[in-house]
């Protein structure tokens, strides 16, 4: 094979070592590279520039393969910026979840603080509002939206396992007591009338609630209907 | 309103970075449109649905408290 050298100038080593190689129709593992000159883009690409040299020349076969090295850390700096530029994920950690609440009402105009507290099965937020009950909305709406939100955002990376319940001027109490209230009034229809009743569409927490007030009436039995959002109780007399 | 949407949306993809929101603002109504990665559009639409709607209820309480509408459009 005749030996040959070439001198090579580029924008950069390697669009250099790129010409060398098609120069002499070979990969680049057959070439020796020699860097003459690194290059730089000098001031904003404009001022000082200068091009990449390097010189080129056809791998022997008594050569150490371990040659091409020599210029490896040239190629790093070059590729660097560009991989990681465009592979950023930028990780978030464990969201807690009394400030992402916090942080939420801010941005919806009600910066009430928030109370977390630590049950047993459950960690509990207590917006402590205005009064106003507009962090309730129709039916709860309002409250169930903001902690479904709340949940989906901390339970994301599955760190956290409990479940977070939202609260705030003792709706959840209150609630679950009219709930009960609605309840045994609709049993005693279902009891007098002997026809099954139907109830609102609700929530898996709420119809928790329904089912335990009919748990130990011997007369009467309750069953859930419907899908997802639409599922509801039919409150059913026993039959013998 | 924006900034809210951006926020809870943020903290539900995978890719916060590729959130994108923007709001037309109306006299009455304002349309708020949200973009997200492809991969990440099923975890603001949720299941049924259900995401994008507990996204509107929020952003209805807030909206009503200035007295105003928005309304949010998720951009595929």
């Amino acid at each position: 094979m005749e030996k040959k050298t070439i001198e090579v100038e580029g924008k950069t080593i390697d669009e250099a070592i790129e010409k060398a190689c098609n120069e002499f129709n070979l990969p680049r593992e057959r070439l020796k590279i020699e860097i003459l000159s690194e290059g730089s883009s000098g001031f904003l690409g404009l001022v000082g520039a200068k091009r990449a040299k390097i010189r080129a020349a056809i791998l022997t076969f008594d050569l150490n393969v371990e040659e091409p090295k020599e210029e490896e850390p040239a190629k790093p700096r070059e590729e660097t910026p560009k991989s990681t530029g465009g592979d950023v994920r930028t990780e978030q950690a464990a969201v807690p979840a009394a400030p992402f609440l916090e942080g939420l009402l801010g941005r919806m105009g009600f910066p009430f603080p928030v109370k977390q507290e630590e049950k047993e099965d459950h960690i509990l937020l207590n917006i402590e509002g205005d009064g106003s009950g507009i962090l309730i909305g129709k039916g709860g709406q309002t409250l169930d939206a903001l902690q479904y939100v709340v949940n989906k955002a901390v339970l994301k990376d599955g760190k956290e396992k409990k479940r977070i319940v939202l609260d705030t001027e003792n709706y959840r109490k209150r609630r679950e007591e009219s709930l009960i209230e609605l309840a045994e009034k609709l049993g005693e229809k279902v009891k007098r009338t002997k026809r099954p009743a139907t109830m609102n569409p609700m929530n898996a927490h709420d119809r928790r609630i329904v089912h335990m007030v009919f748990q130990n009436d011997r007369q009467l039995t309750t069953k859930s209907r419907g899908e997802g959002a639409f599922r509801k109780i039919v409150i059913m007399p026993v039959r013998k | 309103m924006k900034d809210l949407i951006k926020y809870i949306a943020q903290a539900l993809v995978d890719r916060p970075e590729n959130v994108d929101v923007s709001e037309v603002a109306g006299e009455q109504t304002s349309v708020i449109e949200l973009r997200v990665a492809k991969e990440d559009l099923g975890k603001v639409i949720g299941k049924q649905g259900k995401t994008a709607k507990a996204m509107r209820t929020i952003l209805s309480a807030a909206s009503s408290k200035l007295h105003k509408r928005a309304v949010l459009e998720i951009i595929e």
